[in-house]
């Protein structure tokens, strides 16, 4: 009698062979459905295009992931001092993990993450950001793109507002802990009975007001799971809720090349500060005089005034050029920003390029301009910052808000 | 699976060519599967024919996080069930038609080209109760789990898992008796 291994075999291979020209047939038949079902779509039911870019949307899901970009404002940061409480072995093991796989749900819908670092594991290259509604996200050649299916739009800026300047692994946690504002809870996940480290955050940055609760596995180190709001006491619900994080070592190409249907139009995004941080650069003490000065003249003099701050590690003078930096300790700012003694450390301006963009907030326009700095390792990267023009008391003065996006390394 | 997602993701943002991948991906199994739980090859064809037109008319509205190869079985499974029931309340086709209609010659329009080793799988599994056939194809070649399929079904998975247990104990028994051979 045959065993039912064998009986089970025959079930799943039993051959079927099709007639070409129905397949054919049937195939032509489901793709014209398909085609009548897309164009049936009443307009009604097409999203809101401010609703989907600015409000709760998959799009915040990119300030989820960019926060740490920010705080960190000046250049992908290599490394943090090692953690006391990380075990060394563990970090070599992390090492190898440079890609990730996030599914999580943003208000209205469920998205699925896709992210890989580069070589050294300190910040990430390419991400994919996809909707459940259709909508995508992702980065290419130094610009993030938004696709909109119900408007057949592709939106994009110049600028990678997409991604993490501090890989996943036990120097995030570590970066966050030296933020104000953060408790560390010790557990136990009641489904696993493995021990986690529950993190709650809040910080002001030039994303606007975040708060955070991120679940890091004590072994590895890695998140596990983390909400983000956009706000500063968890309340409501979450921009961004991610329930399932997966590493990989590597993920191939093809996870980042987006291809997408038809031919969308593509417009750009206009430039924008969240209306939360007006307050903070309002102050006529802080930034510097412009009087006389053209937009790319009084730019080039604050970006240069901002780095030698930074060079000269004058941390007074930083916070006096870009006023958002007092949401910050000084401790944290002096590692996130000056690094002092570390090879990544910023010694010198090489460049500052014209006004790539510009738009306005509630205290007058505000335009990003492209930096060029040298590095101690010699590397050489390229951070956009906006600056904010405003007139008060009588006096054009302007300060700099913070980064546009993530830095970027330059070969 | 990472296929499967990434061609969902394709399929919902409205590319056709993930469609077509899907198609050429699951049908031969679909035709299979429907072919062993309907025991009529025309039923079979309408049944596949219906759940890619179904799945084309909503791209959008289709919740589905992994398990494709899942969804599209359980997909032909409900339908063959209500084309059976359909046929039960008809009352049209007499036992005799039904198994003649298994071993029905190719018709020229016909989409499955009949071979022998699957009408005779096909006839074995007609000689199954309804249930242990449905919980052996929805499990083997369907690619369920047994607590995919009870949910499906609404029963319990000790059920499932004995309907199985015993539907391929008879087909064993079946595929290896003379009346088959």
């Amino acid at each position: 009698m045959r065993p039912a291994e064998e009986i089970k075999d025959l079930l799943k291979n039993v051959p079927v062979n099709t007639n070409s020209q129905k397949d054919k047939q049937v195939l032509d038949e489901i793709l014209n459905t398909m085609d009548q079902s897309q164009n049936a779509q009443p307009a009604v039911n097409r999203p809101n295009i401010w609703r989907i870019i600015m409000k709760n949307n998959i799009n915040k899901i990119a300030a989820t992931f960019i926060i740490i970009a920010v705080v960190l404002s000046f250049l992908a940061i290599d490394r943090l001092n090692p953690p006391a409480w990380a075990l060394s072995d563990t970090i070599e093991a992390l090492k190898d993990l440079k890609a990730v796989y996030v599914v999580g749900a943003y208000p209205g819908g469920t998205a699925e993450i896709w992210m890989r670092s580069n070589d050294s594991g300190s910040h990430s290259t390419d991400s994919v950001v996809r909707g459940s509604q259709g909508a995508i996200t992702w980065t290419k050649d130094g610009s993030t793109y938004h696709y909109e299916p119900g408007q057949n739009t592709v939106y994009f800026e110049n600028a990678i507002t997409l991604g993490l300047s501090q890989w996943f692994g036990p120097e995030l946690l570590e970066m966050f802990r030296k933020a104000d504002n953060t408790e560390i809870i010790r557990g136990k996940d009641p489904a696993t009975g493995r021990a986690r480290v529950t993190m709650i955050c809040s910080m002001i940055d030039s994303n606007g007001p975040q708060s955070w609760i991120i679940e890091f596995d004590v072994i590895s180190k890695l998140p596990v799971a983390f909400k983000h709001w956009q706000n500063l006491d968890r309340s409501g619900q979450p921009a961004f809720e991610a329930y399932k994080i997966t590493y990989y070592e590597t993920l191939p190409d093809s996870f980042f090349e987006i291809n997408i249907p038809g031919n969308p139009t593509y417009t750009e995004k206009p430039l924008t500060i969240p209306d939360e941080n007006v307050g903070a650069l309002s102050n006529p003490r802080d930034g510097v005089s412009i009087e006389g000065l053209s937009q790319q003249e009084a730019a080039e003099k604050i970006v240069r005034i901002l780095y030698r701050a930074v060079i000269d590690q004058d941390l007074d003078q930083l916070k006096n050029i870009a006023p958002l930096c007092r949401n910050w300790n000084d401790e944290f700012l002096q590692e996130i920003v000056f690094k002092p003694g570390k090879d990544d450390r910023i010694t010198e301006i090489v460049k500052i390029g014209k006004i790539f963009k510009t738009g306005h907030s509630k205290l007058g326009p505000i335009a990003a301009v492209p930096t060029e700095v040298k590095l101690h390792n010699g590397k050489r990267v390229e951070n956009k910052m906006i600056i904010q023009f405003r007139r008060l008391g009588g006096k054009s003065t302007c300060v700099v808000h913070g980064p546009y996006g993530l830095p970027r390394e330059i070969d | 699976m990472l296929e499967d997602k990434l061609l969902i993701w394709k399929f919902k943002l409205g590319e056709k060519a993930a469609l077509a991948r899907i198609y050429e991906k699951y049908k031969n199994n679909l035709l299979r599967m429907a072919g062993g739980l309907s025991n009529q090859t025309s039923i079979a064809e309408d049944v596949v024919h219906d759940v890619f037109v179904s799945l084309a008319q909503s791209p959008g509205q289709l919740k589905l996080g992994g398990n494709l190869k899942g969804y599209l079985a359980t997909c032909v499974a409900n339908r063959i069930r209500n084309s059976n029931r359909a046929a039960q309340r008809r009352r049209t086709v007499n036992l005799d038609e039904a198994e003649s209609s298994v071993k029905d010659t190719n018709l020229p329009e016909s989409w499955i080209i009949r071979n022998e080793e699957l009408d005779k799988l096909n006839f074995a599994l007609s000689q199954l109760p309804y249930d242990q056939r449905e919980a052996v194809i929805l499990h083997v070649q369907g690619g369920m789990k047994f607590r995919a399929i009870a949910k499906s079904l609404n029963v319990s998975i000790n059920t499932v898992q004995s309907r199985y247990r015993y539907g391929l104990e008879k087909l064993r028994s079946l595929l290896n008796s003379e009346v088959i051979k």
